[in-house]
């Protein structure tokens, strides 16, 4: 055993060498190539080169003495993923899409940075803080709250924001007061899921033979109660306008109460597709005739139980159908995604930005506590800053194109259908509801923008138990 | 063989692999329109070029060095045992548990943290090396059977019993007296680095130094050879497998107690997955031998924490970033792949002939 024991010895010994002049040869490598041209990559310069005029010059008589102070510097946003990273054609892709509006209308330069794991939080927000061209770092969602909060105390001279992230709750229980660089975007998801909720049930009254509406939800996270209790509360809405506008509710609903009415059940997963399948399906099964998806990637669950009762029955178009959340998912089965639940993560990118383009970030976050909140009728100074909506058919569009965008970088097909098809069918759905009914959820929507009616946003077990006895 | 065809070899061998690996992979961004030499050079000096990239490539080297040992004393044992995932998991839950609801002072709460991950490792570890020995249960099947139970009650306990109110993403935190120290302050290392360099070297010491080490090598080398003389094969299997439960048990802690800012474990078990795997190539690398297990996990570190910049400075689109470094492994793994192929057969040819 002593030669065998000597011969590993020595290839540790040379191991190290090997790796030692590995690095050597790296370093001499990486040393000469300095004034070598960097080949611009063409996606992350996309039409970055021609920024506006409304950004940066605000006046168009401009003489070459009045120029800017800092003309050459441009500024570089950075947005980092969670570990869902790109192509969920919803939250994560959202957010990439925000940071491009915003690179074609303010001409910032985009760095975009992929968390493989919950270990490249720091790393990647410390590498994004340590370009010295970068104005703005943006965290997409709430997992990144304690990287941001630590990252934005070691680089007080960067701008942070964070989308759902509660760092300065954390930043106040902490240290009691907020951090002066952060900004948490937040989303009025409850006012959203009104909405929907409300259009759900209108659906209900028009057909005889469904006697439910439906919702699946991931894991029971306090964010989530926003969205359930708002749900119910919109379809409890409806059934008591409906109720005013007619007498009565319809036959097959007298009696009904909206606890009774409203099915709902949180999975316990965000990733698992076929819970979202069997929820629904249990659902359909029992005369639902809209499932509200809360769940990111089940939807996809949701939709196949859809279509299986739509070969089944070999229907165009529903009912039944399902609620999109998040992104406009209206395309993701067209004739069958009655709306979508929008929660534009891309405004909040795209706000955050402007922010600091204009040079207002510190100021509105020392005049807000460090929270941007995007909802119906929130504003930004003044200025009507929105960021939940319930789908229309001008939004396809643009979602549309999110679609072909992704089928671009992935080379796999999104689109189920061409553009065009997909546009007829989701209009040919839309048109199938009687007019009154779209009018009504609009006249919810706004009543909820001019703050005539209030939609409850619960925020502990307490009051979501409460609202539970009333509406179920 | 002389000294000299030894250094060609020991030297030529990796080196020939690394070219390959960098050549491929070189190839394959050229393919897709990138600079290979730019990538290279943020890959490189993003790993090492700096003292702080260096403390982050440090600290992504920690668990899976660890992870990498799992692997590799199965493997001198002639043992396939790739269960460091599912120990790794339970390794992270025990840290949690005895770090977030134990009250201790400052040192010793660290060291008993430490041992309840390393406690909860081993114990996953019992399962398949029981059914291995009485069962004849191969290690391949029981150990990928006990990675998704681990994933599953690991998944259900964050979940359910362990969640912080209000943050149900993540466990409670690990109290600050249950927390290593942070080396050098703006940086992810901390001094849980120490702990897993020791644990390489006593693993090292145990294979090289003591009876047991001398039994569980030559069983591994030939198992009927070691029967003849009289070792227990039942004891070699089952130590081998608690060392490795060990192993990975201390690399789920390391990840709780020791890696900023959460002190705590996701709900995904986003901080830990895949990291058992990551140490299967590790220890290929090093050629299963503790200390060059430290080496690989340098290395394949800083493939880890370097692969960022080449998303930064060379534009370069996180998946083909990920084909990149793993093709490197690959490259710098294949050469032990080869040996343990040679080694099954001839050993296969000894028992047959």
């Amino acid at each position: 055993m002593r030669a065998s024991r000597g011969a590993i010895d020595t290839r540790v010994l040379l191991g190290i060498i090997v790796v030692v002049i590995i690095v050597a040869i790296a370093a001499v490598i990486a040393t000469r190539e300095q004034p070598a041209p960097q080949p611009a990559p063409e996606e992350t310069t996309p039409r970055a080169t021609t920024p506006t005029p409304t950004a940066t010059t605000p006046t168009p008589t401009k003489t070459p003495e009045e120029t800017t102070p800092a003309p050459a510097k441009k500024i570089k946003i950075a947005v980092i993923s969670d570990i869902g990273g790109r192509g969920d054609l919803s939250f994560n892709d959202m957010a990439f899409k925000g940071a491009d509006d915003a690179a074609r209308d303010f001409g910032v330069e985009v760095l975009e940075l992929i968390s493989k794991s919950e270990a490249d939080y720091l790393p990647n927000l410390r590498a994004a803080a340590r370009d010295p061209d970068v104005a703005l770092i943006i965290g997409v969602g709430f997992l990144l709250t304690d990287a941001i909060y630590q990252v934005a105390q070691e680089f007080p001279d960067k701008n942070f924001a964070g989308i759902d992230t509660s760092v300065q709750d954390k930043a106040k229980q902490e240290k009691g007061e907020i951090l002066p660089n952060v900004l948490d975007i937040k989303f009025e998801e409850h006012k959203g899921s009104a909405l929907v909720g409300a259009l759900a049930c209108f659906l209900l009254t028009q057909y005889p033979e469904y006697r439910h509406v439906g919702m699946v939800l991931g894991i029971e996270i306090p964010p989530l109660w926003k969205f359930e209790i708002g749900f119910k509360w919109g379809c409890d809405w409806a059934l008591k306008y409906y109720e005013q506008k007619f007498g009565s509710l319809p036959e097959h609903l007298q009696g009904m109460t909206t606890k009774e009415i409203v099915l709902w059940v949180y999975t316990g997963t965000f990733s698992d597709i076929t819970k979202g399948y069997e929820a629904a399906k249990g659902m359909y099964a029992q005369g639902a005739i809209a499932v509200y998806n809360v769940a990111g990637p089940l939807g996809l669950g949701i939709n196949q139980a859809v279509q299986e009762i739509a070969n089944e029955k070999n229907l165009e178009m529903g009912p039944p159908f399902w609620i999109g959340v998040d992104a406009n998912q209206d395309w993701l089965n067209p004739g069958f995604v009655i709306a979508s639940m929008m929660k534009r993560v891309d405004k909040g990118v795209y706000y955050a930005t402007k922010l600091v383009v204009d040079g207002k970030f510190r100021d509105f976050v020392q005049r807000n506590e460090g929270v941007l909140i995007l909802g119906i009728g929130t504003k930004i100074d003044g200025e009507l800053a929105e960021g939940i909506a319930m789908s229309t058919l001008e939004d396809l569009d643009e979602f549309i194109q999110f679609g072909i965008e992704a089928e671009r970088l992935t080379g796999k097909k999104v689109l189920p259908l061409p553009p065009e098809e997909i546009k007829s069918k989701v209009e040919a759905m839309r048109n199938s509801v009687p007019q009154w009914i779209w009018d009504a959820v609009k006249e919810l929507e706004d009543k909820i923008r001019n703050g005539e009616v209030e939609v409850p946003l619960p925020t502990s077990q307490e009051e979501v138990e409460s609202w539970r006895q009333k509406l179920g | 063989m002389g000294l000299a065809s030894r250094i060609l070899e020991t030297v030529a061998q990796p080196l020939l692999a690394l070219a390959i690996g960098l050549a491929v992979s070189a190839l394959l961004m050229a393919i897709y329109g990138y600079d290979p030499v730019l990538a290279y050079k943020a890959l490189f000096t993003g790993a090492y070029g700096s003292t702080y990239d260096l403390m982050e490539t440090l600290a992504f080297a920690v668990p899976i060095m660890l992870t990498g040992i799992t692997f590799a004393i199965g493997v001198r044992a002639g043992l396939f045992n790739i269960g460091a995932e599912g120990q790794l998991y339970m390794g992270a839950i025990g840290a949690v548990i005895a770090g977030a609801f134990l009250s201790l002072p400052w040192p010793l709460h660290v060291l008993v943290a430490t041992l309840a991950g390393m406690l909860f490792g081993l114990l996953w570890s019992v399962g398949p090396a029981l059914l291995k020995v009485f069962r004849g249960v191969h290690e391949v099947i029981s150990t990928i059977m006990f990675n998704w139970i681990a994933f599953y009650l690991a998944t259900y306990l964050v979940l359910y019993q362990l969640a912080e109110p209000g943050r149900a993403e993540k466990t409670y935190s690990v109290l600050e007296t249950a927390r290593y120290g942070v080396l050098v302050e703006g940086t992810s290392l901390t001094s849980v680095l120490f702990v897993a360099i020791a644990f390489n070297i006593a693993v090292n010491v145990f294979l090289t130094q003591t009876k047991m080490g001398f039994e569980l090598r030559m069983y591994g080398l030939n198992p009927d050879a070691a029967r003849f003389a009289g070792i227990s094969e039942k004891k070699v299997i089952i130590v081998s497998f608690l060392i490795g439960g060990l192993a990975a048990g201390l690399a789920g802690a390391t990840q709780v107690l020791g890696r900023p800012p959460t002190w705590a474990l996701y709900g995904t078990l986003g901080n830990v997955v895949r990291l058992g795997f990551e140490g299967i190539g590790v220890a290929l690398i090093g050629r299963n031998h503790p200390i060059g297990i430290i080496i690989a996990s340098l290395f394949v570190g800083g493939l880890r924490h370097g692969g960022r910049y080449m998303e930064i400075e060379a534009g370069i689109y996180s998946e083909l970033v990920d084909a990149v470094t793993g093709l490197i492994i690959i490259a710098l793994a294949v050469p032990e792949v080869f040996e343990a192929i040679k080694r099954y057969r001839l050993k296969r040819r000894v028992a047959g002939g």
